[in-house]
């Protein structure tokens, strides 16, 4: 009986006989990433709530600009399922770099900026949700959507340890 | 419906200026024609469009303005050297931004309106440099107040807040309709920490609603979106003002491309030539004529105009139309402090430092005005925390850092007039076949010495005080995009393209208004006393078309 991807990667991970994922055969292993499969693993890689409509957009850029992109989804997922990590901190250091960290990259890069990359052409998947925003929602508007009343911006100064919880 | 093609007046240009001229001439009873070079659109449609651009983007008040293929304007952040509008040359880069849009570039200003002093108007005088100007400040004053109440201007009513400083000879006529906005947190520190060093930073006087409607407008919720544009039109912008003017008659004409304007023997402008959207070609008449396409189109348009007896353009005998280009030649230090500031709370421009503006100085080199960029900073520092390849808490920390504990302070420069800033046509051309602008620009000695010894020191030392632990200051000087002197005003008509009521001299009947005709500068922005020669301009218009 043949060995789930996820069981390989599982192995190879706890017995230090780790190799980089483009070297794995994708046994098991979709030939697309879906959405949930997106969304998933990103909720790994980010602690925060995420929006399914914008995680759909970006997993269908992601399988555009990652051809090897549902591989590389279960590797993540692998990785952290084996630290059995509740947080992006509990696994992250295991993303071997290269090619996959790299990937981890862009998608937490495309969470946080709302948009493909930080070209003036890039594709942009949402504004409102954009989690760059949320890391100063306690005081700072998001251009465009004012949240204080007229003449309601006068407060004193927020503290950085008050990080919002979004 | 065809298009109307005659009335009493004919201005060409919806912006600002000439809104603020039709509404004069409509409640004085005339007949009033518009064209503008660009389409009409929708507030919804500009914040849609903002809101739909990639973060790369949203830093560019041009980006959600989309230039019709007719009607081009520039667009620094995306334009390429081959397809860019402005054609530019000389030791410094004239790059303005635009809007070629019914409404104008109030779409994307950011409202503020500082007066000029009487001393700014009379450089030459006092300091032996530059131009003086062909009327006072007295003349002048009226027509702000005019211009604060028309166009919902809030302020300081404490004398030591208002610009300029009240003096002989500075007396405010009227009070400001409306009450200064809040500082933001971060604003509100800056002002604290400059003090230390013995600077006022005092509200700015603005084109928006503070904690009150007003216009018809709503009053300013902190959107910080004045530029590129307002969501809710509490800042005044030239288009909450056209379907007002059109209920009072004016017929607006968008999409119409004028090109040429023909004279007749007498030199009196008799027609305006303009092209549609369709490259075809049409032609309207008038009494008078207003030219209110800001700086640069202006001097374009009376350059293409040149014919058998204005070979070298109309309105320029002193050939002086596309000469002394001018703006406020800027210089940013993007600072990273110790202690967050939280820019980015209350509107985008808020509060400046006006006194270093003024001096004995000025008989040697520029003066400045130095402001804290109320812009919410996450769109500037995003990237740049991703880059460093953070995750989880510690890239949320960084994020909410660099958006706390960086900002921009500006130091904008005075520049004075110099022919040799010259807007010429290209042989470059556009979509229809017209000439492109194109623009030789040094911002000169006098402001580079600014930077040198004042500016720049004093810069520095604001940052050190708001606890700086690094400075960047741009390499070179950036445009305020405050476009000015392409057909100055002056008592002689030798050395100057109108006089004090902004006509042009060659043509009785031909008016230039706004930021082109003026004299000097000062540190700054421009848009109120443009609109102040605009209403001057209006009265005599009226004056002229009553006793004809």
């Amino acid at each position: 009986m043949a060995l789930s991807r996820r069981k390989f990667l599982l192995g190879a991970t706890v017995t230090g006989a780790w190799v980089t994922w483009g070297a794995l055969p994708a046994w098991g292993v979709g030939a697309t990433a879906s959405s949930a499969q997106f969304m998933e693993v990103s909720k790994l890689l980010i602690n925060h709530q995420l929006d399914e409509t914008v995680g759909a957009r970006i997993a269908a850029a992601a399988a555009k600009k990652y051809p090897q992109c549902a591989q590389m989804l279960t590797s993540i997922a692998a990785l952290a399922q084996a630290k059995q990590a509740k947080q992006v901190e509990d696994f992250f250091g295991d993303i071997p770099e290269g090619p996959l960290q790299e990937f981890a990259h862009w998608v937490i890069f495309a969470w946080y900026s709302g948009c493909s990359s930080p070209k003036k052409d890039a594709q942009l998947f949402t504004f409102e949700h954009a989690l760059t925003y949320k890391t100063t929602a306690d005081t700072v508007a998001m251009p465009s959507y004012g949240f204080s009343g007229p003449n309601l911006w006068s407060r004193p100064i927020v503290p950085l340890s008050n990080m919002p919880i979004f | 419906m065809s298009n109307p093609t005659s009335a009493d007046v004919v201005i060409v240009g919806t912006g600002v200026v000439g809104v603020s001229i039709a509404e004069t001439l409509l409640d004085a009873g005339l007949s009033v024609l518009m064209l503008e070079a660009g389409p009409r659109v929708s507030r919804a449609e500009v914040v849609e469009n903002f809101r739909n651009l990639p973060l790369a983007l949203k830093g560019d008040p041009s980006s959600c303005y989309p230039p019709a293929a007719w009607a081009p304007h520039p667009m620094a952040s995306i334009e390429t050297k081959e397809d860019a509008y402005l054609q530019l040359s000389g030791p410094d880069r004239y790059a303005q931004s635009y809007i070629r849009y019914a409404g104008g570039s109030t779409w994307h200003w950011a409202g503020t309106c500082w007066r000029l002093t009487p001393e700014d108007m009379r450089l030459k005088t006092l300091y032996g440099v530059g131009r003086d100007w062909a009327i006072d400040y007295q003349t002048l004053e009226p027509y702000y107040t005019r211009t604060e109440y028309a166009l919902g201007i809030c302020g300081p009513s404490e004398p030591a807040e208002q610009w300029p400083p009240l003096s002989e000879g500075a007396a405010r006529s009227k009070p400001y309709p409306m009450p200064p906005l809040p500082f933001g947190p971060g604003e509100q520190r800056f002002t604290d920490v400059v003090k230390t060093l013995g600077y006022s930073n005092i509200p700015t006087a603005q084109a928006r609603n503070s904690g009150t409607s007003y216009d018809d407008r709503p009053a300013c919720c902190a959107n910080n979106n004045c530029v590129p544009v307002c969501p809710v039109g509490a800042k005044y912008d030239a288009a909450t003002a056209l379907s007002r003017i059109e209920a009072k008659g004016a017929k607006i004409t968008a999409n119409a491309v004028a090109y040429r304007l023909e004279t007749d023997g007498a030199n009196r402008v008799i027609a305006v030539n303009y092209f549609d959207q369709n490259k075809a070609s049409h032609r309207v008449t008038g009494k008078l004529f207003v030219l209110a396409c800001n700086g640069i189109e202006t001097p374009k348009l009376l350059l293409m105009s040149a014919n058998a007896r204005n070979p070298n353009g109309l309105a320029n005998s002193s050939d002086q139309v596309g000469r002394n280009m001018m703006d406020h030649p800027q210089l940013t230090m993007t600072l990273t402090l110790a202690e967050p500031y939280w820019a980015g709370v209350g509107p985008v421009v808020n509060s400046g430092i006006m006194e270093t503006s003024q001096g004995a100085f000025r008989s040697e080199h520029a003066g400045a005005y130095f402001r804290f960029n109320n812009f919410a900073r996450n769109r500037f520092v995003t990237f740049g925390a991703l880059k460093k390849g953070l995750v989880g808490k510690a890239l949320d920390a960084e994020i909410r850092r660099m958006t706390a504990c960086t900002a921009d302070v500006v130091l904008a420069h005075e520049v004075l007039p110099d022919p040799n800033n010259r807007l010429t046509l290209s042989d470059k051309k556009d979509w229809l076949g017209l000439p492109k602008p194109a623009i030789h620009y040094d911002v000169g000695d006098y402001t580079r010495k600014s930077a040198e010894v004042y500016s720049v020191p004093i810069g520095k030392r604001i940052a050190q005080a708001m606890g700086a632990t690094d400075i960047k200051l741009s390499p070179q000087f950036n445009q305020s995009k405050h476009i000015m002197g392409g057909t100055i005003m002056g008592l002689d008509h030798k050395d100057s393209v109108v006089d004090a009521d902004c006509r042009a001299y060659d043509h009785d009947n031909l008016f230039l208004p706004g930021g082109g005709a003026m004299a000097s500068t000062a540190c700054g922005n421009s848009t109120i006393t443009m609109v102040s020669l605009a209403f001057k301009a209006a009265d005599a218009m009226v004056r002229q078309m009553k006793g004809a």
